[in-house]
């Protein structure tokens, strides 16, 4: 089964280059050129991921992304011009599993691509349940719910994080191994990808997310689930 | 040492002159211009009343002695006239003539010396008095007698062939003229003092708005560019100063602004054209194998520029950041030891994939980084960094001496010596064995663009001439500093030399760890 993958990018040229470079690593690949086409292809066509541009004439990248998040779980990569600003803090609050920056490596490009696909599809030896609090965790089907059966939406990245915090219970896990395990990033990764999804995740699953109970932060050492 | 002295004097020497002056400060300088006008004014005016006080009393005195011994000397001229009096008798004339004034008198008649006191005698009138006298001329002469002053009158009387002199002691007017002296110079010497006194509080109440200027100049620079001054229209002498003052803020802060806007600008321009380039330039390389040999060339120049290319925008968006002072650090705690090795790991690769890339036919060779030595005293030592730019930093360090000093030998961590503020620090040493850098050259160095020995090369094997640029600009952000000296085995070392992290950094979320 081929991968599709949702290309939106104002820039015609950028957009051919990737769409060259993308089916050269064997991906399948829909161009669009602003949000609006891009939700409307994406209600007809389905796509595997999504690499949104952040400048986007119109309706512009973080909300084409969460207009997308609406609708969809599908992994999205953001596509900055610009790492130092709040672009990607404020792309992945937007709902954004990861980023890249103009201008990018295709090869990075297709790596990055590979590891939100991987992790959407978690390993074998898990346990069948994962529980804390009054949540349960189903792993290999990808469901988060509570006890009373009500179903939690998140992204398979803040699923796939949370089921590597919930395996390890009252275990500090590092930012370093969080960006490693879920988006396969070595040492020098970006640590705000981690910020941001805990943020996420916590107004997801905690009572109070100012004051969480369940996924807490360890100063100086990372994020711990405490049951 | 000779050569340096001389280099220095020239330098020294006008900055010497106007130091004192200007320590001073503006406050000080106007309280003693104050205090020095008053002097003058004081010693003026002072002067011109004792000089004119003193002229008119000596005159009065001289005019009144003068009187008084021409009247004397009448009256022996009348006691004489007879030509009968016995030496007794005239001795009798002298001492009463001068009666109830404050004088002695010496008479000389007939050869004789006749004087009313046993102070004063014709031995004590001055010399050149007598010659006058001598000659028939009357005379007034000053001379002191017992460290006392006196006014000496001679008098000729030619009826009798005598000559009488009259001394009038005038100490009295003499201590008059001492305190009328004493009093001026005291009077001066206040309106001096108050001189210098006016100058200081007038000075620092009309230098009060300066103070608020300075203030806020400071918060300006320092980045706070929506300080202003507070208005002063109605106040006519400060009106401009403010008005100014605001105006200049405003117009750095649009500059500053639009700088920023400019390279926020120029970084979506060309890094998009750039993303379209090395994208095409990946999906070339894919299938090069389909290339002629000639092409193949051509397709390996282009990607190495391209490369360059990147890397060089790259560099110029971060040090155009830097100078507007947008960086954002990513400051993360992290493991010295750790952070220098996999540092220099990631960078090797890098470093090694474009030395590599410049020389066509090696590019599968292995990656091998330099030696990494991390002392064992730096166990659980952290500092505060952004990872990411301080692999930027060992990156540029790394590859600076692979195209300048035949490469690194050596990456070395250990403690370093203590801040003045007690703080400890790490250095982290990068050694090669290249040429090394001339002292003269090793602040230069640092500078943008500056190639030094390097200058008029140009290949694939330069770099972007920014690379220790901004290794001194990131370095300097993490609180660092960053010096080049003669490595122990010859050639270069590169020292960052950077604080230990003191304290957890506080996010304001709080929720990063």
């Amino acid at each position: 089964m081929s991968v599709r993958i949702l290309v939106v990018e104002d820039d015609e040229r950028i957009r051919s280059s990737m769409r060259l470079a993308l089916e050269g690593e064997g991906y399948d690949v829909d161009e669009t050129e602003s949000g609006e086409e891009a939700l409307d292809h994406f209600a007809a066509q389905a796509a595997d991921i999504a690499l949104i541009d952040l400048m986007l004439p119109g309706m512009d990248g973080f909300e084409c992304c969460r207009a997308l998040r609406r609708q969809s779980a599908v992994p999205v990569i953001i596509v900055t011009a610009r790492t130092d600003t709040h672009d990607v803090v404020a792309g992945l609050e937007a709902g954004a599993d990861d980023y890249v920056t103009k201008p990018f490596v295709a090869k990075e490009l297709g790596a990055r691509i590979r590891a939100l696909l991987r992790r959407a599809r978690p390993a074998e030896d898990e346990p069948k349940t994962l529980t804390f609090g009054d949540l349960e965790l189903l792993p290999d089907q990808g469901v988060l719910r509570r006890k009373d059966g009500e179903e939690i939406h998140c992204t398979r990245t803040e699923f796939r994080l949370l089921c590597e915090l919930a395996a390890n219970p009252n275990k500090v896990l590092s930012r370093e191994q969080l960006l490693d395990r879920v988006w396969g990033y070595d040492y020098f990764g970006d640590g705000r990808l981690v910020d941001v999804h805990i943020r996420r995740l916590r107004t997801k699953v905690e009572p109070d997310p100012a004051l969480p109970r369940h996924i807490l932060t360890v100063r100086g050492m990372g994020y711990k689930l405490v049951p | 040492m000779a050569e340096g002295a001389e280099d220095d004097d020239p330098q020294a020497r006008p900055a010497g002159q106007g130091r004192l002056w200007t320590r001073l400060g503006l406050r000080g300088r106007v309280a003693l211009l104050f205090g020095l006008g008053a002097l003058v004014l004081s010693v003026t005016m002072g002067g011109l009343s004792y000089f004119s006080a003193r002229h008119f009393l000596l005159a009065d005195q001289e005019n009144g002695a003068r009187t008084e011994a021409y009247a004397h000397a009448q009256t022996l001229d009348a006691d004489l006239a007879p030509g009968t009096a016995s030496p007794g008798t005239i001795a009798g004339y002298v001492d009463g003539v001068a009666q109830g004034v404050q004088s002695d008198s010496v008479l000389i008649y007939q050869g004789s010396t006749y004087d009313s006191s046993f102070q004063l005698g014709l031995g004590d009138i001055p010399a050149s008095l007598r010659v006058l006298l001598r000659t028939g001329t009357p005379g007034t002469q000053n001379f002191t007698l017992d460290n006392a002053p006196q006014v000496a009158v001679g008098v000729p009387i030619p009826a009798e062939h005598a000559v009488y002199y009259e001394v009038f002691d005038v100490s009295d007017l003499a201590r008059t003229l001492h305190i009328l002296a004493l009093a001026l110079a005291a009077g001066g010497l206040i309106t001096t003092v108050l001189g210098f006194a006016l100058g200081r509080a007038a000075s620092a109440r009309s230098l009060r708005p300066l103070a608020g200027v300075s203030q806020a100049a400071v918060l300006v620079a320092g980045g706070q560019l929506d300080t202003r001054l507070p208005d002063a229209s109605d106040d006519p002498d400060l009106k401009g100063l403010t008005t100014s003052f605001n105006q200049m803020v405003d117009r750095v802060r649009d500059r500053i602004e639009a700088e920023a806007r400019f390279s926020s600008d120029v970084s979506h321009e060309l890094r998009s054209p750039l993303t379209t380039l090395g994208a095409s330039m990946e999906v070339l390389e894919a299938h090069a194998d389909e290339l002629s040999p000639r092409a193949r060339q051509a397709l390996v120049l282009l990607s190495q520029d391209l490369r360059r290319f990147q890397r060089m925008v790259a560099d110029l968006l971060e040090i155009s950041r830097t100078d507007t002072g947008s960086v954002e650090l990513a400051l993360e705690e992290v493991d010295a030891g750790e952070l220098v090795r996999r540092s220099v790991a990631a960078s090797s690769r890098l470093v090694a994939g474009e030395a590599m890339a410049s020389q066509p036919g090696t590019l599968d060779g292995p990656a091998v980084g330099p030696e990494v030595r991390i002392d064992p005293s730096l166990a659980g030592i952290r500092l505060l960094v952004d990872k990411r730019r301080f692999e930027r930093i060992m990156a540029n360090l790394l590859e600076n001496a692979t195209f300048y000093g035949g490469g690194a030998t050596a990456v070395s961590a250990d403690r370093g010596p203590n801040r003045p503020d007690g703080r400890p620090t790490v250095q982290i040493a990068v050694d090669d064995h290249g040429p090394g850098v001339a002292p003269a050259e090793r602040s230069r160095i640092f500078a943008r663009f500056y190639r030094g020995q390097a200058s008029g090369r140009r290949g694939a094997g330069t770099g972007t001439g920014l690379g220790l640029a901004l290794v001194a600009e990131h370095v300097r952000l993490h609180d660092g500093r960053v010096w080049v000296e003669e490595a122990p085995e010859g050639g270069a070392r590169f020292v960052i030399e950077l604080p230990v992290a003191a304290h957890r950094p506080v996010a304001e979320s709080g929720d990063v760890p």
